[in-house]
């Protein structure tokens, strides 16, 4: 598997001042799926926004097919375009990211920025909303969606761009179930397709339907360790340790016990 | 699912390389507008980092220091002597010293603002034109005076020595009040200030208005920030400066749009928690005494410069 993105002991301070990833050093293949765990606050999005290039790390080296991205680098107008159309970015916060007056002309943005012409662009937005479902959304504002339709919309104004990196932060947060199993079908369909699939969460869940290749960050914001999900899933110790499971307490009449406990552990959902 | 993927999203790109060239992207006013607006958020980091701080004045309640405030700018505005100032000035230093602030940020942004709202409002004022009395300096010599209405400009023309003691009178008055102001805002979280300004019996609905009003600047300052690196997630070239008004336009609309269905949302949020006509707002703890002693230290300080 050929290597896509290598991560080299990147460090990110909030405020100059804040830790928020210390040292993480990591590499990812070509069509992998590829989960980055952990706690709330332990760094998970700020690595994937340093992964898009949105911000940059104070200490460290991050490469992208080989190439080094850097604030400088990406002043480049040739490598900023080799570097935008390759690698896509889905928000956690679907509303940030539709910034257009309509659905279908924020399907449009990304190929119309690529200078794709007008006739293929429509092309791409059309089959992206047929293969997303919301065909029927195409007229509507952003502000008028419901928080699932929002999520597609969002996506497919990245697919459109026919990116070979999706970075997904939390995506399954804050959708329905239904919405939930849409996008990891999807998931699946893209990963077949050849994409690299990067994808931010705390839904163990998830990371056990996409079978992916697992990095679990700790809460003091450094790498705790990288490995398959089968064996990060596993190993409950280590996900206690770093605040993804917990210890549950369960009366039985007059006597109490405790067990590690996570949703997706013992009732799978 | 599989079969419904678009034929183009099989697609693969090319090469992996990429044609260098093109030129440097050149930072939009944009750019540069949404991180000053970032330093927004920055800075309420910083300030609320200094005042939460174990030093001198942070450890002082907030409506001592309110007090303080007010008591020492009128000290400030009735003293009419350079000396007294430049005492009161001194007083202030050491304060900021003992409460462990940054000097160069806090002088930095003093003096600036000193510069700007005292000496240069204040300069032509030492001029002889304005100010009569003894020329130190002299600056300019007309042929002859020139008289219109009321108004005479002297033959020579230069600096007082009354006209520069008022500039530097002026000017350090400025310096004092904001280096009072300063180090209260540094020392003490808005949240204890805000309750603070209720024992000088300003309205509890003014007071929510105000917290709600600066909690929702860092809000709308993050959103904005946030919105700018979605757009930037997707640019792949530089953009005009007619197409970045444009979308600034529609970032508006949309906020504005965002903000009128967030205040429907809090007002419900704060009628299920049981908001009425009145608002209540809670007094904080009781002055200890240390409190009452160091405010009766700063009253004896006052009293001091008062006299002198």
């Amino acid at each position: 598997m050929e290597e896509i993105i290598r991560l080299e002991g990147i460090c990110y301070n909030y405020y100059d001042q804040v830790p928020a990833v210390c040292d993480i050093s990591l590499t990812i293949g070509e069509g992998e799926r590829y989960a980055v765990i952990g706690a709330n606050g332990s760094g998970k999005s700020t690595l994937l926004q340093i992964m898009n290039g949105l911000i940059y790390q104070s200490k460290g080296k991050y490469f992208f097919r080989g190439h080094e991205v850097s604030e400088q680098s990406l002043k480049d107008k040739g490598f900023l375009r080799f570097f935008r159309e390759r690698v896509g970015y889905v928000f956690q916060d679907s509303d940030v990211q539709l910034f257009c007056p309509t659905v279908l002309d924020e399907l449009l943005y990304g190929p119309l920025q690529l200078e794709i012409q007008a006739a293929e662009a429509l092309d791409r937005a059309f089959e992206v909303m047929k293969m997303l479902n919301i065909e029927n959304l195409k007229d509507r504002p952003s502000y008028m969606l419901s928080g699932g339709e929002k999520k597609k919309v969002a996506l497919g104004s990245v697919l459109t761009m026919n990116p070979e990196v999706l970075l997904f932060d939390e995506p399954t947060n804050c959708l329905d179930p239904r919405t939930q199993c849409f996008l990891v079908e999807l998931m699946f369909a893209l990963s077949e397709a050849g994409k690299t699939l990067v994808i931010a969460t705390h839904d163990l869940a998830l990371v056990d339907d996409l079978h992916t290749q697992v990095a679990l960050l700790s809460e003091n914001h450094r790498m705790e360790k990288v490995g398959t999900s089968e064996d990060i899933l596993q190993d409950e110790e280590l996900l206690l340790s770093v605040n993804l499971v917990h210890e549950h307490m369960h009366y039985n009449g007059p006597s109490a016990h405790k067990h590690k406990h996570s949703h997706y552990f013992f009732h799978k959902h | 699912m599989g079969n419904n993927v678009p034929a183009f999203l099989l697609e693969k790109p090319a090469s992996n390389d990429y044609r260098r060239g093109g030129g440097k992207l050149r930072s939009s006013f944009l750019e540069k507008g949404i991180h000053r607006l970032a330093d927004v958020v920055t800075t309420g980091y910083v300030q609320w980092e200094t005042a939460v701080q174990d030093s001198f004045f942070q450890k002082i309640d907030a409506r001592i220091k309110v007090f303080f405030l007010l008591f020492f700018i009128l000290i400030v505005s009735l003293k009419k002597d350079i000396f007294s100032e430049a005492l009161i000035g001194g007083f202030i230093f050491l304060l900021v010293v003992i409460s462990r602030l940054n000097l160069l940020i806090f002088y930095k942004r003093v003096l600036l603002l000193a510069f700007v709202f005292g000496f240069l409002i204040a300069l032509p004022a030492a001029f002889n034109f304005i100010t009569k009395g003894e020329i130190v300096l002299k600056v300019w010599q007309l042929p002859k005076a020139y008289s219109f209405w009321i108004y005479r400009l002297p033959a020579e023309i230069g600096l007082t020595r009354e006209g520069i003691d008022g500039v530097v009178m002026l000017t350090l008055r400025v310096a004092n009040s904001l280096a009072l102001s300063f180090l209260v805002l540094y020392t003490t979280p808005f949240s204890e200030i805000v309750k603070a300004l209720k024992t000088l019996r300003i309205a509890d609905g003014f007071l929510m208005i105000l917290t709600l009003t600066y909690k929702y600047i860092f809000i709308f300052a993050r959103t904005v920030e946030d919105m700018h690196l979605a757009k930037k997630s997707r640019l792949v070239r530089q953009v005009a400066n007619s197409e970045a008004r444009g979308w600034i336009a529609g970032r508006i609309a949309l906020i504005f749009r965002r903000t009128q269905l967030r205040c429907e949302e809090i007002f419900k949020a704060m009628l299920s928690r049981g908001f009425s006509e009145k608002i209540r707002m809670y007094e904080g703890r009781k002055l200890k005494t240390r409190d009452w002693a160091v405010s009766v230290a700063f009253l004896l300080i006052g009293a001091l410069f008062l006299w002198i």
